[in-house]
């Protein structure tokens, strides 16, 4: 089992802060990690600085086993952007251009040099898949959150990326929206097997999806494992807290992980 | 950095246009340049000279010879006969004066005798030639509270505006015209009053305008009353006195003085502003249309 | 009333036989003003850009600054070009002063500061992260800085005709540095004055009104382009640029 992503030594300063200390990760082929942490643990700069979209320090940094050549722990903007579009990332907002559904789904394909006819086509596809396709000539601004949110969703995945980052990408929307957003995902992701890292505060994501997840505190990551290894011996009180929650509803939330994909274990 | 091109690029387009305006020659402008029609001279006897074929020169002069229009006629002319593109500056007989003395014109057309000594005697101008004359008229509402209609006397006319408190406008704006107005009042040992005395700060045309709004007298040259005249209802109430003669003057900006002056156009400017010719049309002008010509040539 | 009445009538008549110097003082406002928009805008828009999207220190300040100058009255920028433009003065040996190309560097500097400005302000106006996700979608810098433009089109053309609007009516500048100079530096607003001054007002209304036409018809044509969605399509698919 491969890693697609191998990072070591990410080190991330700002503003003479240090949000991220020597962190070593790995994603592995076909899996889906979560990360997890309190509030002000640095999960989204951490999402950024694997992304290379916020410029962090690493000792390696290898995609697809390909290491990045590094100045200065940096890897050139040229290998950034190559690597950016290898990627796609879906954040907490949907981050909607002022343009159509379909317009915004198509977007990213656009971006990356695909024709205009091909990206509506298969931005057209993947708004059905998420069941928006009826709203595909609805301006963004007309949208739900809900809808919103499936748009840029269907943006990320029709841009086929190796590997899909998601930042607390449900955590806005209400329960109802949230569950059904879930499980639509957790269908992508097993049709196409693709590596996706989440990041999360969600017991319910954290178990339905995760094969693996990290626990992220204070920029340091202080636990690592399958969500049941995790939530068995939580090392922090959000993880904790979370278990608890997990035994609470314990029936409902048997850990998956693993169970409905194929590849990894 | 490709962002910075982006910059400097317009910037250097910029520089680079204006660069190029200074030398380049205006297209010759068919007639008249101003909408408002004035009836043409006769053209010239030689063949027209593209105006600017031979460079340019600045002309400082007041805004009564532009507003009368009669720049507007003699000009073409002039560029036409000698191939000089002129860049007219119209402001007031002080501020030409001014430009003068920073040698920042190549000849001056004004109407501020007192002032131009000045420049004389320091050296600043030379060629210095009374060209014409008109004259000032006060001029007011046809109540004329002050009762000054007819007097012959301008000096008497200012007293009584003075003693009737009767609203008066001046220009203020140290033009020939001011000039004049106020050492008229000084002659009659009168300092005017804010309470009547107002202050336009504007040109000719507009302190007009002020004073027909304001039921006020004013002193005005004849050329631009009547050009004006359409639109007001003073009326000339003072005429013929002798301090009210207003005379021109043209004059080149020393070349011995200020290197960058253009001599040769300055001069070419005094000789053709004296010449018969130009004096005649100067003569005629305003005839055709107000009945009666607005400027006196005072070339023998 | 009659008045302005008559005046729309010789703005009629003007148009109708094409008086060939109101074409010309129109041609000369249509130049300089567009020119010096055009110029404005490309340095504005991109800079104003740079300003809404960049934190560095002394940014504040500098925003500051670009916000002052949009309220630059047009007479002292006038006054002190031309000061600067005197044959003894320091810029004298460019020997621009009375062109026309002075009267677009004075109108620049009236309109780049507020097409930088408004522009700033739009940008600023969108949500930080959007940024963040165009770079995460694969845009390069100049699709990034293409689409957030885009999306910040409202305020971009508005701040276009904002310039455009400015200097198109100044009076102030273009005399000081143009001197009104007939078939060369005459432009609509410093022909209006003149005409007024010497008591024309048909023609000086006439005149207003096509000032005002123009100005309309140009600002009309950018507000159509505010509504365009088509423009940004082509750009979007990448080429060359990725």
């Amino acid at each position: 089992m491969t890693a697609l992503l191998s990072v070591r030594g990410l080190n991330l300063n700002r503003g003479g802060r240090q949000v991220l200390t020597e962190i070593h990760l790995d994603v592995l082929e076909g899996e889906l990690l979560a990360i997890v942490g309190p509030n002000g643990a640095g999960k989204s700069s951490l999402l950024q600085s694997l992304a290379l979209l916020t410029p962090a320090r690493f000792l390696s940094y290898a995609f697809a086993g390909r290491p990045l050549p590094l100045a200065g722990g940096r890897p050139s903007r040229a290998d950034g952007l190559a690597l950016r579009r290898q990627l796609a990332v879906v954040f907490q907002e949907p981050l909607l251009l002022d343009a159509t559904a379909l317009e915004n789904a198509a977007s990213g394909l656009k971006l990356r040099g695909v024709n205009r006819k091909e990206a509506l086509k298969r931005a057209s596809a993947w708004l059905d898949r998420l069941g928006v396709g009826h709203l595909a000539g609805r301006h963004a601004r007309e949208l739900s959150g809900g809808e919103a949110q499936r748009v840029s969703l269907a943006r990320a995945l029709a841009l086929s990326p190796r590997l899909l980052m998601l930042d607390e990408p449900f955590s806005p929307l209400d329960a109802l929206t949230r569950s059904a957003l879930l499980h639509d995902l957790r269908g992508m992701l097993a049709e196409t097997g693709t590596t996706a890292l989440l990041v999360t505060h969600d017991v319910t994501e954290l178990a339905h999806l995760a094969d693996r997840v990290l626990v992220l505190e204070a920029g340091r990551i202080v636990q690592a494992g399958t969500p049941a290894e995790v939530l068995a011996e939580p090392r922090t009180d959000l993880v904790r807290q979370m278990a608890a929650i997990a035994r609470q509803t314990a029936a409902a939330l048997t850990p998956l992980a693993g169970a409905n994909r194929s590849g990894p274990e | 950095m490709q962002k910075w091109f982006k910059f400097a690029a317009p910037l250097l387009a910029a520089v680079l246009l204006f660069g190029c305006g200074g030398s380049q020659p205006a297209a010759t402008p068919a007639q008249e340049s101003t909408p408002a029609a004035q009836s043409a001279p006769a053209p010239a006897k030689q063949p027209d000279l593209v105006p600017g074929s031979k460079g340019e020169m600045i002309l400082a002069t007041t805004t009564s010879t532009q507003d009368s229009g009669l720049l507007g006629v003699i000009i073409p002319l002039f560029e036409k006969q000698t191939g000089y593109k002129v860049k007219i500056v119209a402001v007031g007989s002080g501020q030409a004066l001014a430009m003068g003395e920073k040698g920042e014109a190549d000849a001056i057309l004004s109407h501020a005798p007192a002032a131009e000594q000045k420049l004389v005697d320091a050296g600043t101008v030379t060629n210095y030639k009374q060209i014409m004359h008109n004259d000032f008229i006060i001029v007011g509402p046809a109540a004329d509270p002050a009762k000054i209609k007819g007097m012959t006397d301008s000096l008497a006319a200012l007293k009584a505006i003075a003693a009737a408190k009767a609203p008066f406008v001046t220009r203020g704006d140290n033009s020939g015209t001011d000039q004049l107005e106020k050492s008229l009042w000084k002659q009659a040992s009168i300092t005017p009053d804010t309470a009547w005395y107002i202050t336009s700060g504007t040109g000719m045309g507009k302190t007009l305008s002020l004073a027909d709004e304001k039921n006020a007298y004013t002193i005005t040259d004849r050329a631009t009353y009547l050009a004006q005249q359409k639109n007001l209802s003073l009326q000339i109430l003072v005429q013929g006195d002798k301090p009210l003669l207003n005379i021109y003057h043209v004059m080149q900006v020393n070349p011995a003085k200020f290197q960058k002056v253009n001599a040769a156009a300055g001069e070419a400017f005094v000789n053709f502003m004296v010449n018969a010719e130009t004096q005649k049309v100067i003569s005629e002008f305003g005839k055709e249309k107000y009945g009666q010509q607005l400027f006196f040539s005072d070339v023998k | 009333m009659n008045l302005f009445w008559e005046g729309f009538r010789q703005a009629g008549l003007m148009l109708a036989r094409r008086d060939p110097e109101l074409l010309q003082i129109a041609w000369t406002t249509l130049r300089i003003s567009g020119l010096a928009t055009l110029i404005s805008m490309c340095a504005g828009v991109p800079l104003g850009l740079l300003l809404g999207l960049a934190h560095f220190p002394g940014r504040r300040f500098v925003a500051s600054f670009v916000n002052a100058a949009m309220g630059l009255p047009p007479v002292v920028v006038g006054l002190i070009v031309s000061i600067l433009l005197w044959r003894y003065g320091p810029l004298g040996f460019l020997h621009a002063l009375y062109t026309p190309g002075a009267m677009v560097a004075a109108q620049i500097i009236i309109a780049a500061p507020k097409i930088t400005g408004l522009t700033m302000a739009g940008i600023m106006q969108l949500n930080p992260r959007l940024h963040l996700q165009m770079q995460a979608l694969g845009a390069n810098r100049w699709q990034t800085y293409w689409l957030l433009i885009r999306e910040a089109r409202l305020s971009v053309v508005a701040a276009i005709m904002a310039g455009f609007g400015a200097v198109i009516a100044e009076v102030g500048a273009s005399t000081a540095v143009g001197a009104n100079i007939p078939g060369y530096t005459r432009v609509l607003s410093t022909a209006i004055v003149l005409e007024s001054s010497m008591g024309n007002y048909d023609v000086a209304l006439a005149l207003c009104f096509i000032l005002l036409l123009l100005s309309y018809a140009v600002t009309a044509g950018l507000t159509l382009l505010q509504q365009q969605r088509l423009i940004g399509a082509r750009v979007q698919r990448g080429g060359w640029w990725s």
